[in-house]
Order: C-alpha cells, then sequence, then structure tokens
C-alpha cells in the first residue's frame, strides 16, 4: 500500500469554485473521512482523487507517482457508489470478478478470489443470485467486494451508508472498519455524517463551500474545533456571542472567565462554542462561571438526557450521561448552571476561526 | 348541484360500457376480417372480384398459379426482399441511433430538450417527402453522382481501382456512380426513415441508464470499449432488440422508397399488395391473400421477439 497526497488540487465548474486550493495528505493504511453538508465539494474532490473528475489545477501523487493526467480505469482505484452500481445483468459472483475478468485473470483465479471476497464480506451463498435479489446491505457489501477485488492502492467509498436504513448502518460502520483494519489499505469515505466519520476514520477533514476548514484525528476535531463552523457540524455546542474583556469574555450582562484567558485583544468581537456535555448543574465543586437558569424542557432518550434552559447570556442546552446526574428536572425549575473556565471555545468573529 | 360518480353512472347505463368495447373491437378488428374474407375470393378477368373459397391466391403466393405443373417462388421472392430490407434497415437506424441518442443522454437537460423538439419534429415529415428529398440527392442526373464527378472524387475512385469494386456492388455505371436503382440507396432511406423513432424508442432506457455503473466499471479498469461492451450494451440489450423488432415491423409495410429506389426484380411485398390492389394488376384476393402472408410474417416475428425477451430477462 502507497499513500496519496494532494498539492494545490482545486476544480471550477465555469465560474464556480467546487474546491479550493487544498493540499492534502492520505497516510498508507489510514481511514480519512471527508465529512461537510451537502455540496461542500467533498465528493467532487473524491471523484477527482479517483479519476472521474479531472482536476482544473495542482497535482495527485500516488507515492512518488504523478497520477493528475492518469484516467480512472488506468488508476483503478477501488470506489464504492451511493447507489452502489452494481451490475444487474451480472450475478452477484459476476459482479465481484468484474474488474479481474475484463482484465484478462484466468477464470480459475478470477473464481477463487471471488470466493474469497464473497467469503469476506459475509456473502459466501448468495454468489449465484441476481442483483435484484439482494437487500440493501447485502448489495452494499457486494459493492465492497467488487471494489476490492483488484486490491486497489487506494479503496474510495462516497456516502456508502446513505441508501441503508439507521439501524444496519451502524452495524456496517463497525464491520467496515474492521474490514479496512484487517486489510491496512488507504481508505478515503466521504460523508454528511459526523457519528459515521467518528466511529470508522482515523482522521477526518472537514469541509465546507469548497474548502477545507479542519483536518486531524476525530477527538481532536471534537474537542478542540477550529473554527465554529466545526464545532457546529461535529457534535451539538450552545453558541453565544460577546465581548473580550480581561481574558473573559462578556455575554450580555455576565463575564464568562476562561483558562487559559481568551488570547484576544480587550473589545474583540467574538463567538463562543460550549458543548452540552461540559457544564454542570447546581454543582458546588466545578470552576467556572455560574450563571442563574431556568428549565424550559426536558428530553430524556435513555442514554442520555438534554436539560433545556433559559438563561441570562441564552438558552443553553445541558447534557447527562445516564447516572451522571440522579437530580431531577422539572420545567420552570430554577437552577444554577456552571460553564467551566476550560469548556469554551473561543473564536474570532471573521470567519470564526478560533483563537 | 348534484354529483354522480363514474360508478353510478355506469350503474344506470349498463349497456355504454360493452357497447365502446364492441364500437373498438368493430373498428379495429372488421378491416382485417375483410381483407381474410377478400383473400379466399377470387378476381373476374376484366371486371373486379367476387366472394369465394379457394386457396388458389395462397396457392400462387407460395408456390405460383400454375402449380403443380409448374412451380416459381416469385411471391416469395418478394417476401424475402421484404424481409431483408426490413432487417438490414431496422438494424441499420437502431445502431447509428444508439450511439448518438447515448451522447444524447449526456447532454443537459436543455440540450436534450431541444434535440428531442427536432427529432420529434422531424417525425411530421410524410414517407413521401422524405423519398422525394433522397431521390433528388441520391439522382444521377443532379444528387451526388454529380457531386462526385464535378469534385474528380469519380476519377480518384477509378484511379486507386474502388470503382471497379463499386460496379461490382451495382453502385456505378461504366461512366459514374450511381445509386438508383440500389439496394444502398433502397435501405439507406429506410433507415433514414425509421431513425428518430429509433432515438425515442432508445432515449428513455438510455437516459435512464445509472451513469455510476459506467463509472464504477472505469474505476475498476475498464476503457471505454469495454464499458461499451460489458456494461452499456447488456444493460440495453433488451430495449435495443424491441427497438429493431418493432422497425422491422413497420418497415415490412413501406412502399414510396422501394417503389422509387428498388429495381423492379427486387420490389417487396407491400408494393406487390398495392399493385394488386389498386394498380396495374388489379386482384384484389390476390392482394389480400399476400397482405394477410405479410401480416403473418411479421405476427411470427413479434411472437419470436416476445419469446427471446422472455428468455432474456429470465
Amino acid at each position: 500500500m502507497i499513500g496519496l497526497s494532494l498539492k494545490g488540487i482545486h476544480k471550477d465548474f465555469g465560474s464556480v469554485r467546487a474546491v479550493e486550493t487544498t493540499d492534502l495528505d492520505f497516510a498508507e493504511g489510514e481511514l480519512t473521512a471527508l465529512l461537510g453538508p451537502s455540496g461542500c465539494g467533498k465528493t467532487t474532490l473524491l471523484r477527482m482523487i479517483a479519476g472521474l473528475e479531472d482536476p482544473s489545477g495542482g497535482a495527485i501523487r500516488l507515492g512518488e507517482r504523478d497520477i493528475t493526467a492518469l484516467p480512472a480505469h488506468k488508476r483503478r482505484f477501488g470506489m464504492v457508489f451511493q447507489s452502489f452500481a452494481l451490475f444487474p445483468h451480472l450475478s452477484v459472483r459476476e459482479n465481484v470478478v468484474y474488474s479481474l475478468v475484463i482484465s484478462g485473470t484466468s477464470k480459475q483465479d478470477a473464481m477463487d478470489t471471488g470466493e474469497r471476497l464473497l467469503d469476506l464480506v459475509q456473502l459466501k451463498e448468495f454468489g449465484d443470485r441476481r442483483i435484484g435479489e439482494l437487500s440493501g446491505g447485502q448489495r452494499q457489501r457486494v459493492a465492497i467486494a467488487r471494489a476490492l477485488a483488484q486490491e486497489p492502492d487506494v479503496f474510495l467509498l462516497d456516502e456508502p451508508m446513505s441508501a441503508l436504513d439507521a439501524k444496519l448502518r451502524e452495524d456496517m460502520q463497525v464491520e467496515l472498519r474492521l474490514l479496512q483494519q484487517r486489510l491496512g489499505i488507504t481508505t478515503i469515505v466521504v460523508t454528511h455524517d459526523q457519528r459515521e466519520a467518528m466511529t470508522m476514520a482515523d482522521k477526518i477533514v472537514v469541509m465546507s463551500r469548497g474548502k477545507v476548514e479542519q483536518v486531524g484525528p476525530p477527538q481532536d476535531i471534537y474537542h478542540r474545533p477550529a473554527n465554529a463552523f466545526v464545532a457546529d457540524f461535529i457534535g451539538k455546542a450552545n453558541f453565544y456571542d460577546g465581548v473580550v474583556e480581561k481574558g473573559g469574555v462578556r455575554v450580555a450582562d455576565t463575564v464568562l472567565t476562561r483558562d487559559p484567558p481568551a488570547g484576544f485583544i480587550n473589545g474583540s468581537d467574538v463567538r463562543i462554542a460550549c458543548r452540552p456535555e461540559t457544564p454542570y448543574l447546581d454543582s458546588n465543586d466545578a470552576n467556572g462561571t455560574r450563571i442563574k437558569a431556568k428549565v424550559t424542557f426536558v428530553r430524556d432518550v435513555g442514554p442520555a438526557r438534554d436539560i433545556h434552559l433559559e438563561t441570562e447570556i441564552g438558552p443553553m442546552i445541558v447534557e447527562y450521561a445516564r447516572g451522571e446526574n440522579q437530580r431531577d428536572y422539572v420545567v420552570g425549575q430554577e437552577t444554577i448552571v456552571t460553564l467551566p473556565t476550560d469548556g469554551l471555545h473561543v473564536f474570532a468573529k471573521p470567519g470564526w476561526a478560533a483563537e | 348541484m348534484s354529483v354522480t360518480s363514474p360508478a353510478e353512472t355506469a350503474a344506470r347505463t349498463p349497456f355504454l360500457k360493452p357497447l365502446i368495447w364492441a364500437l373498438i373491437l368493430f373498428l379495429c378488428v372488421t378491416p382485417f376480417l375483410l381483407i381474410f374474407a377478400v383473400s379466399f375470393g377470387h378476381k373476374i378477368e376484366g371486371a373486379s372480384w367476387e366472394w369465394g373459397f379457394s386457396f388458389a391466391n395462397y396457392q400462387r403466393v407460395f408456390v405460383g398459379a400454375s402449380w403443380p405443373d409448374e412451380i416459381t417462388f416469385l411471391y416469395l421472392q418478394k417476401l424475402y426482399y421484404s424481409l431483408y430490407y426490413a432487417v438490414i434497415a431496422s438494424v441499420l437506424a437502431v445502431l447509428t441511433a444508439f450511439p448518438f441518442t447515448y451522447l444524447m443522454t449526456g447532454l443537459s437537460r436543455r440540450a436534450q430538450s431541444a434535440w428531442l423538439v427536432f427529432i420529434l419534429a422531424s417525425l411530421s415529415l410524410s414517407e413521401v417527402f422524405i423519398v422525394m428529398g433522397w431521390d433528388v440527392l441520391l439522382s444521377n442526373r443532379s444528387g451526388l453522382p454529380m457531386v462526385f464527378k464535378e469534385t474528380g472524387l469519380t476519377a480518384w475512385l477509378k484511379e486507386v481501382g474502388w470503382f471497379d469494386t463499386l460496379r461490382e456492388w451495382g453502385l456505378a455505371n461504366p461512366r459514374n456512380v450511381k445509386f438508383k436503382t440500389s439496394v444502398f440507396a433502397t435501405v439507406l432511406t429506410m433507415a433514414y426513415l425509421v431513425w428518430p423513432y429509433a432515438v425515442i424508442l432508445l432515449y428513455p432506457p438510455l437516459s435512464r441508464l445509472d451513469r455510476s455503473m459506467v463509472e464504477a466499471a472505469q474505476t475498476m479498469g475498464a476503457g471505454p470499449g469495454t464499458v461499451m461492451r460489458t456494461v452499456i450494451l447488456p444493460s440495453v440489450r433488451l430495449p435495443l432488440a424491441g427497438a429493431i423488432l418493432l422497425l422491422f415491423v413497420f418497415l415490412l409495410g413501406v412502399y414510396v422508397a422501394v417503389t422509387v429506389f428498388a429495381e423492379p426484380a427486387k420490389q417487396t411485398m407491400a408494393v406487390s399488395v398495392y399493385e394488386a390492389v389498386r394498380g396495374n394488376t388489379l386482384n384484389a384476393p390476390f392482394g389480400a391473400a399476400q397482405a394477410v402472408v405479410l401480416l403473418i410474417t411479421a405476427g411470427i416475428f413479434l411472437v419470436l421477439g416476445q419469446w427471446l425477451s422472455r428468455r432474456g430477462t429470465s
């Protein structure tokens, strides 16, 4: 397996720039998720990597080799499409060994590889079925097996879970990740689902409006978002606009203290993000800014409880995992919420980049 | 105002539905039944014809009027030319319309609509009009042969020796190339005649074709030729065969193009039917018998096609 790198890649459709100039490295054997909302350019970026779209500029390198001008059929990166794109006129086995048959591999070798791959994706009994006879999850496995048959240097998946129902999706995320780890293949997954990205990826590339917003391991992205967009897109967050004042941030009449102090000049307009699991309710031990609050709604979904509050600085959601806080909260109840000093992310106003 | 449902209307007029069905059936079936009945009649020399019940007309179609003393396959030969022209022209039309339609479905919605409107509009041209145009284009004095001669193409063809090949194929006389009369001109005009139909028949299956299948094949190492051979053609093989079959049956009945472009010895059964019914020979029962044979031939091909497509899908 070889790593892949993009240098100055960008894509224009007419006068519209779909992907801004991008530099990215995909390490050997690593699973990277391209994550972002619809229309952020993640699929276009993936298609450029696959050779299905010509970049308007920049270079794509596979190891030491420049493959920018190489057409898709010579790159031979295995790709799983959103619609799976299986061939309905071929059986499951014929779909899986397609790449081998057209490249002239002997029939026996092709069939052996086909059996091995069908076994790998737990479809050994389904080789002779037609595609129309398979369920969504089975189709996805066929698409994965088919893309892996040619032993590609890079494995690409474009929203592979979007055609599956919620339960199956979670199972397949784990299954795909285990398979990828077992094969140690450099993999790039396009998704708009942050849970999917957090479940599977070694590294997440967060994109918005054709631009890479942040690159990093999932936990880094979640706990240290580079800007307000990332904080908002990855997980949930309470947002407040304020002004920097003596290392803290003034929101309405309250100054929220922060440790380390916000690194902005006094008077700067900033936006604060606070993950719902970081504030405390009615805690005397927590170190932070204490604010009066009133419960407006309680959402109990079993493993976690969201308590919606109206506070002096605006509405806030506080999330408690089951067993974390034994107290009962009812609508209308008065309470005190503590915003811990280390739980506030402060972003500068223009572009809302992190300090 | 009271509103009556269709069910209530049907209950109040119980005879309306059967009446409509009877009318439709009458309009559809009567002409065929009439032709079928007439085909058993016989001609009265110098006059018209009269009803009867003899297989003489069918005998004449298959083995000639003087059978068993003498056997001729003149009319079977005409049937053969009907099939021959129709097969080649329908295959030619579909094979040329296929790449065009495939490329068309890759264009923007706007461009596709423009092309479809243009092609639909060309359907309004009658056979007579189209044949007239091709007649001028292929005529020896004013059409392509003149262009060949004036531009020196004829001289060049003679120089490189291809002119003799064209003569062997019946596409040249000693002086210049000629397209009238020839199988080439007949088939070409017939293919041109049904080409818009071919595009319209192929457009729905090709526009529904999942383009990501093509891209998937590319990422698996398939070049453009392999993609066409292993993905696109197999995916649309049934609509392709269906289009060829439909145009083939339609072309069995072509009249004007054959009378203008085919030499007298290579004319089709449709021409012979017309001549028997309205033209020189004036023998309605014999014309009717030929029409029935043509109809049954078309029916056999349709059934065969249906059977093949059922085998293809199972």
